[in-house]
């Protein structure tokens, strides 16, 4: 196999293995995560080839792929897995390292999905809980698409679906502090 | 009577405000006292696992400690996402003794982390330690009729190594409880297929595609509705059928009920107090259907000239 004469050279293979507790080098690449997963087709890359291009060392392209910002981590691949790998988990190492690394997918789909899970953690950060309203409103004005789900609100808010306030926690001092403790332990890392 | 530690999540003040009290409901006609963690934080949901693998083990474990001061040895919490976080934390925790020292010390105020709480979800508690003939013991009002499709989304029984509960790939603990309740579960190919989660916001396009191919299955199933145990899937398979509808041009009319309105349903409870107000989709339709027993197709006997013919064709 090619992948092993690179295996020295290959610091993303080590990193990702390293990072995920999986090993990549295991897959033999039979595509049934590729049809196991919901969102392969939403992918520029779906898990197979992701698994094959960690092993080719492709950092760039395997950083900047979208794949893992579509990865749901539902869990249905590494269930049917024959060789039993944690792909959500080497999903999850890609996309902290490269978080780390400063590479940043541009397109507009995955610049959505960034900066919903930065509302929500930003949401946690101030209240210590979720907060529906402000998160579907903030996420409107921040993707420009103010208009989006406007229809949905008038009968989500009758029905007291989402409602319009949220109970904040009261210990707002841990919840910081499990921010910071976040923030250093990933400085440690870069 | 038993005690037992409730962790509500974020979504039961909102979203899903008639899981918590339908819960709420069913436990104590069970003999089963709630005792909420008092203030507990938000789990970190998807968001934090996939932006800071710090933060998503340093907020699961803020509520995992507060939780074993409580003094209970089960805690049960009703939505999926909260209940898989924790499990994942405290799988992690227990591997790594390092590092809940590292993140519990520096942390949390509140004291270090023992892993003495068994966490379950509400589903796996009702199915696992009231059980079965409790449950029908229970039962007054039989749901007969009803015929249901049983879903339980990606994070109850997945990963098998985290969740330890039922069958990642067909569960069939939800569907052994309705059946309880007098009604027929479905075989219902797409009970363990993905929602779309939390792209119900930032991607919608994804959770119209993979809800839709849900709903699609669920009604080729044959159910009257779809029953579930996470606000996520229930926010997603309710709210946004009508736009599949509109974008697919199918008509589902599918509603979506928490196990636990339906257990309530079915012990008696008054209608009124089980909130199906707030189902986007109308719940009428579903909920007539119970006592409408439908006689067992007998069997319609070939003409013999068609038989004939088919035995030809072969």
């Amino acid at each position: 196999m090619i992948t092993l004469g690179l295996q020295e050279k290959n610091t993303l293979l080590t990193d990702v293995n390293k990072r995920s507790g999986a090993n990549v080098l295991e897959c033999y690449q039979c595509g049934k995560c590729v049809s196991t997963c919901p969102v392969s087709n939403f992918m520029d890359f779906p898990p197979r080839e992701i698994m094959q291009m960690v092993k080719l060392g492709l950092k760039e392209q395997v950083y900047l792929a979208n794949s893992t910002w579509f990865c749901l981590t539902c869990s249905a691949c590494s269930g049917r897995c024959p060789r039993e790998i944690e792909i959500p988990a080497v999903m999850e190492a890609i996309r902290h390292l490269a978080l780390e690394e400063n590479y940043t997918n541009k397109s507009a789909k995955v610049k959505a999905i960034r900066k919903f899970h930065y509302i929500f953690l930003d949401m946690i950060r101030r209240y210590g809980r979720s907060y529906e309203l402000r998160l579907m409103v903030e996420h409107n004005i921040r993707t420009r698409d103010l208009f989006k789900d406007v229809m949905l609100a008038p009968t989500a808010l009758l029905k007291g679906k989402i409602p319009l306030l949220v109970k904040p926690v009261k210990s707002a001092k841990a919840i910081r502090r499990m921010f910071k403790m976040a923030e250093k332990l990933e400085q440690k890392h870069k | 009577m038993k005690k037992i530690t409730y962790f509500p999540g974020c979504s039961a003040h909102g979203t899903s405000k008639e899981f918590d009290e339908t819960v709420k409901m069913v436990m104590k006609s069970l003999d089963v006292q709630l005792e909420e963690i008092p203030d507990w934080n938000c789990c970190g949901a998807t968001s934090a696992h996939t932006l800071s693998e710090p933060l998503s083990y340093a907020l699961p474990l803020r509520n995992l400690v507060l939780a074993e001061k409580l003094d209970n040895t089960t805690m049960a919490i009703p939505c999926a996402s909260c209940y898989q976080r924790m499990k994942v934390t405290k799988a992690h925790l227990d591997k790594n003794p390092d590092l809940s020292k590292d993140i519990g010390t520096t942390i949390v105020d509140e004291g270090t982390y023992q892993g003495k709480v068994a966490v379950k979800s509400m589903l796996q508690y009702c199915y696992e330690d009231i059980g079965l003939d409790a449950i029908k013991a229970r039962v007054t009002k039989s749901l007969a009729g009803m015929k249901l499709a049983c879903y339980y989304g990606c994070l109850l029984t997945r990963p098998k190594a985290i969740t330890q509960f039922d069958s990642p790939e067909y569960p069939m603990s939800m569907d052994h409880i309705v059946e309880a309740l007098g009604a027929k579960a479905t075989e219902f190919d797409y009970k363990t297929e993905c929602c779309g989660a939390s792209f119900s916001i930032s991607d919608t396009e994804v959770v119209i595609s993979l809800t839709g191919k849900i709903l699609e299955m669920a009604r080729e199933s044959g159910a009257h509705a779809l029953v579930v145990a996470c606000p996520l899937c229930q926010s997603n398979l309710d709210m946004r059928q009508p736009q599949i509808e509109k974008q697919t041009g199918k008509k589902y009319n599918l509603p979506v009920f928490y196990f636990t309105q339906l257990m309530a349903l079915a012990f008696g409870m008054p209608e009124k107090e089980l909130m199906f107000r707030k189902n986007i989709v109308p719940v009428e339709g579903a909920l007539a259907q119970i006592g409408k027993i439908e006689p067992e197709p007998e069997k319609v006997k070939k003409p013999k000239k068609a038989v004939e013919a088919e035995s030809e064709a072969e």
